[in-house]
């Protein structure tokens, strides 16, 4: 019972008519982890975690929240979710809004406390339709914390956000987190990932193609580069013995070599007097790594 | 158990507060059929109808309360569909059961508002004399009528484009209201409009209160038809939603 993960994907596909969303994806998510799925739009993210909260039937496996079934109110009065195109409710205000959802469960937090980790303690009599799209989305967060969660769902929290609000919003959900709250987000910054997860699983065309830590899939992903055209003695096999080379592309006397420590490597390469020539260094961001690891999944 | 009634209770307060807010539940069903009781019942004189004013604030009364449940209700439902809250309260404690009650019960609270206003707006306005018995059984009789037009406004609800909704639930309204005979008594109508007329609800809304302020033997037949309609809606609308939520 205690070691019963929070979320347990096994094998599930979710064909719609024309598309498979998800593909044979097997994951389980461990109780008290942040962990963001990443992937590009239409990678079948929020196919998944809509599947997870029992709002979309897998056409074939099984998916298990807190060891039971979604639909169950049980589990349910557990969980919270902040989902993308939910607008908010229409002549209500913020305060009523959030108020009606504590109602729904049990033990709700504080209004106060929702206002306050929301940022809208200004706009609290305000009416809820008349906020601004990001104002909106903390609201969305309010709602989905109001009845104090053990595993929370962020579907692309932070669309719309400003700088200020992000900052206070990862802040709050880190702080859940340390609580031992579970969380499962989802983004297509690989960045966001990288600052608030402790793992990253990457899902591209339905499928997983990368899960770790997000330093380790930077690492496998990552966009920092060496290349360099071979001179004649040169060998795969002598870069592979290289410590810190993550990957090598070799193409025609081009070479490309990836690794997450190009400062070290270079000197490594030149301590051991490799034969090189017009050495060039090239640095992607993050997102360049992540899109390079979509490319290499296909 | 008392978490579910709590939850209830909220959600029924926010519906009632969410009504009153919305202007067009009040333009459309406290301010347009009371304007059309003061004009009908100032210019015309029903044919020299006995108690014309009387039978024309039923009309207006049960035009305002097939308002409020066809049009407002059925809107507010498919933009909760169309903006996500319904797929955002599937996800809470709150049983599916528990929404679609409290969304009646406010409406019917609502109603009950709506009736009395229109009630002692035109009686005291108009001083018309009725026994206490007739105000009550009249406002009762419109009052359950109004579930079955909810019950329209939920079916109308289930389409996702809520513009669309809207359109269709003012002709709806509009056309139910006429060859009901709220706005003109079928009396004035031709026989074929009068035999067409006796299978609307709106006509079945009005019959009962009609009957009463005449005098006339009340025929329950026209609650019954009512209250088929409303199942009918009822059976529809949940058949439809089962459908959409099977994704």
């Amino acid at each position: 019972m205690k070691h019963e993960p929070a979320i347990q994907i096994d094998n599930v596909t979710k064909q719609f008519k024309d598309k498979k969303a998800v593909d044979r994806l097997s994951l389980t998510i461990e109780k008290g982890s942040v962990t963001a799925l990443l992937g590009p739009n239409g990678a079948g993210k929020t196919t998944t975690v809509s599947m997870i909260l029992g709002l979309m039937k897998p056409t074939s496996g099984t998916v298990k929240l807190l060891g039971g079934d979604p639909h169950d109110r049980a589990v349910r009065s557990r969980i919270g979710a902040m989902l993308q195109d939910t607008s908010v409710i229409d002549d209500l205000k913020v305060g009523e809004t959030i108020d009606l959802f504590r109602s729904y469960y049990s033990r709700p937090l504080p209004l106060e406390r929702l206002l306050a980790i929301s940022g809208l303690g200004a706009e609290r009599g305000k009416l809820a339709a008349s906020l601004s799209g990001g104002q909106q989305r903390r609201l969305g967060f309010a709602l989905a914390a109001a009845g104090d969660p053990e595993v929370l769902f962020l579907d692309e929290p932070t669309v719309g956000m400003d700088v200020t609000a992000r900052a206070l919003f990862w802040d709050t959900v880190r702080a859940m987190a340390g609580k031992g709250k579970t969380v499962l987000m989802t983004t297509h910054y690989l960045e966001e990932a990288d600052q608030i997860a402790d793992r990253a699983a990457v899902i591209s065309q339905g499928r997983l193609i990368a899960d770790g830590t997000p330093s380790s899939i930077k690492a496998s992903a990552t966009g920092r580069s060496i290349s360099f055209t071979a001179g004649e003695s040169l060998t795969r096999d002598m870069l592979l013995v290289v410590p810190g080379v993550a990957d090598i592309d070799w193409k025609g006397s081009r070479v490309r070599l990836y690794s997450t420590d190009t400062d070290r490597l270079i000197g490594v390469l030149l301590e051991r007097k490799m034969p090189m020539r017009d050495i060039e260094i090239q640095s992607g961001g993050l997102e360049e790594a992540f899109q390079n690891l979509l490319k290499k999944a296909q | 158990m008392s978490q579910t009634y709590r939850a209830t209770w909220a959600q029924c307060r926010a519906e009632m507060l969410r009504t009153i807010r919305n202007r067009r539940f009040v333009f459309f069903s406290i301010l347009m059929p009371a304007a059309f009781f003061f004009i009908f019942t100032g210019t015309m004189d029903g044919g020299g109808m006995h108690n014309w004013a009387a039978y024309y604030l039923m009309s207006m009364t049960s035009y305002g309360v097939v308002g409020a449940s066809l049009v407002t209700f059925s809107q507010r439902v498919s933009r909760e569909r169309a903006q996500g809250w319904i797929r955002l309260l599937r996800m809470t404690p709150l049983p599916s059961g528990a929404y679609v009650l409290s969304k009646a019960a406010a409406q019917g609270a609502i109603n009950i508002g709506l009736i009395l206003v229109l009630f002692l707006t035109g009686g005291l306005s108009k001083s018309i004399d009725l026994p206490a018995s007739v105000w009550i059984e009249a406002g009762l009789w419109i009052w359950a009528g109004g579930f079955a037009f909810m019950a329209l406004g939920m079916l109308l609800g289930t389409m996702r484009n809520s513009d669309v909704v809207q359109v269709l639930a003012t002709i709806l309204y509009m056309s139910l209201s006429i060859v009901g005979g709220l706005w003109m008594p079928t009396s004035a109508m031709p026989q074929i409009m009068q035999t067409i007329a006796k299978f609307t609800p709106t006509y079945r809304m009005g019959q009962g209160p009609w009957a009463l302020i005449g005098g006339q033997p009340v025929d329950w037949s026209g609650i019954g038809v009512l209250a088929v309609y409303m199942i009918l809606f009822m059976v529809v609308s949940a058949y439809i939603m089962k459908k959409q939520e099977a994704v």
